[in-house]
């Protein structure tokens, strides 16, 4: 399809790799589990869940990444302090994939720093996310911590384009008094992921796509993002899936495509119970791009899956 | 007097809402949780967001001047405070940075809002704060108490909505830092793709 010509970093995580030129590396995948209104979630405060439930999710979406060559990584979201370690300590010990660890109160992905670092689990973890939001006291748990990898959120609530969203990453694009990338290398972040953030549709969901270019070309980190948050925000959709809930489904998942198309190197795709829609949708995509770039000087590697499906 | 309530095609930014009865004195918040609306409110959603999701309910006020009260009730989103950011915009405004002052929410930030839309909206709205109410009767009987009570704001209805951001794209490439094919190029930051005999 295309190639940069800025150098593309390829970041590992815990022996994922992820970036590259588009069609070098299969799209990394990362499944949502213990989220909001989650049904496997028996007590989102203490962190109770049904156990058997969520390694057979787990293993679903492993065994998924094992058939298609996507490499996988467990996203992780916590409520409380307490719900993020016992969801932390659960799923380290069922599997050997890396994860991501994700709450809204930042006093909770903070306490899970800590966690991952004192359990010896801080390299098999990615931070989500340094953003516009980062506190001082943040910060210095990110340093304290053993965590180096982390997404940075291009997320710019007082300017939303392009532009903005670039600025924020580069030197804080006025909102900050510096860019996250300086502050990720302060905290001692050596894997940057970009994700561009995804708004809903009609505030500029689309401009992440575009980003997911630019920062590629400009910095030549890996980029990716939640685009499935985009469809599943959208009313209009919302309403369709009360008369037929296959709609909502595919362009949920669907959106997987456009973010691949558009250069992505890892997308968050969502409920993990969505994994064996996903696995196949991504790998269809990773090798239309791998065959768009087969002229460009770009091998695929030995794990794609062009070379284990076709 | 105004002439006409209610701006034409109210409401005028797309949400997570039902509209009931458009003349009704009040609408109704309920945060993070999903409550069978009740239509003798004018407009009945949810707000998750402390950014986007305040702007869209600022923008759907102050567009209808029948609505002189929110009540605010269900569970707050957990890290954004959407409630709490609501009232702090309604209490204190926002800074030069278009922070929103007081806010306890991660990004409580105005971005598609003119302060002045915001200074019509702490004139005409009253805000009814019940955060963490869930109870179905409870809420009807606020929306029944204030559907009727007061009168129309004495402005006329205010319009607001993100300004189409344009921007000229240049005939001549700074760079093509993306390579198509052998003859064509992609310049990233302007998003034109140039035959490469141009660069």
């Amino acid at each position: 399809m295309f190639r940069f010509q800025k150098e593309q970093e390829i970041v590992n995580v815990a022996g994922v790799k992820i970036g590259g030129q588009p069609g070098e590396l299969p799209t990394a995948l990362a499944g949502t589990i213990f989220y909001n209104n989650h049904k496997i979630v028996e007590d989102e405060v203490a962190g109770v869940f049904d156990r058997n439930a969520a390694e057979t999710l787990v293993n679903v979406q492993e065994t998924n990444s094992d058939e298609t060559g996507n490499p996988h990584l467990i996203h992780i979201f916590g409520m409380t302090q307490k719900s993020i370690c016992n969801y932390i300590d659960f799923i380290v010990n069922i599997t050997d994939a890396p994860f991501l660890i994700d709450s809204p109160e930042a006093s909770v992905r903070m306490h899970a720093l800590e966690h991952v670092t004192n359990i010896g689990l801080a390299d098999k973890t990615v931070y989500n996310s340094i953003n516009m939001s980062i506190t001082d006291e943040e910060c210095e748990a990110l340093k304290q911590s053993d965590v180096d990898s982390s997404i940075l959120l291009g997320f710019n609530a007082m300017d939303s384009s392009l532009q903005g969203r670039m600025a924020l990453l580069e030197n804080g694009g006025g909102v900050m008094e510096c860019g996250l990338l300086d502050i990720a290398q302060k905290c001692g972040i050596a894997n940057i992921l970009i994700d561009p953030s995804i708004v809903p549709l009609g505030n500029g969901a689309g401009i992440a796509l575009r980003m997911t270019l630019v920062a590629k070309a400009k910095w030549g980190y890996p980029v990716g993002s939640g685009i499935h948050n985009a469809p599943s925000a959208w009313n209009w959709l919302k309403a369709k899936r009360k008369d037929d809930p296959l709609i909502y489904r595919m362009c949920d998942i669907g959106s997987t495509c456009l973010q691949q198309a558009a250069a992505g190197d890892f997308v968050l795709y969502g409920p993990i119970e969505n994994a064996p829609y996903t696995f196949p949708l991504a790998a269809m995509g990773d090798i239309m791009m791998s065959e768009a770039s087969a002229d460009l000087d770009i091998e695929p590697s030995a794990s794609h899956p062009i070379n284990i499906l076709v | 007097m105004i002439l006409e309530p209610i701006a034409p095609e109210w409401p005028v930014v797309k949400g997570d809402y039902v509209v009931g009865t458009p003349d009704s004195r009040v609408a109704v918040v309920t945060l993070a949780s999903t409550i069978e609306p009740y239509l003798k409110a004018s407009i009945w959603g949810s707000c998750k967001t402390e950014n986007l999701g305040v702007e869209k309910i600022v923008a759907n006020m102050i567009s209808n001047s029948n609505i002189r009260y929110i009540i605010i009730c269900g569970g707050e989103s957990r890290g954004h405070l959407a409630g709490q950011t609501l009232v702090a915009l309604h209490q204190n405004g926002i800074d030069e940075r278009g922070r929103i002052i007081g806010s306890s929410g991660a990004i409580p930030f105005i971005e598609n809002i003119p302060e002045d839309a915001i200074d019509h909206f702490q004139r005409q709205i009253q805000l009814i704060e019940h955060i963490g109410l869930t109870d179905i009767e409870q809420i009807h009987q606020l929306v029944d108490e204030y559907r009727n009570k007061g009168s129309i704001h004495d402005e006329e209805p205010m319009v607001v909505g993100a300004a189409k951001k344009k921007h000229t794209i240049s005939d001549k490439p700074v760079s093509g830092d993306i390579m198509i094919s052998d003859d064509f190029m992609i310049d990233a930051l302007s998003g034109v793709v140039y035959a490469e005999e141009c660069i």
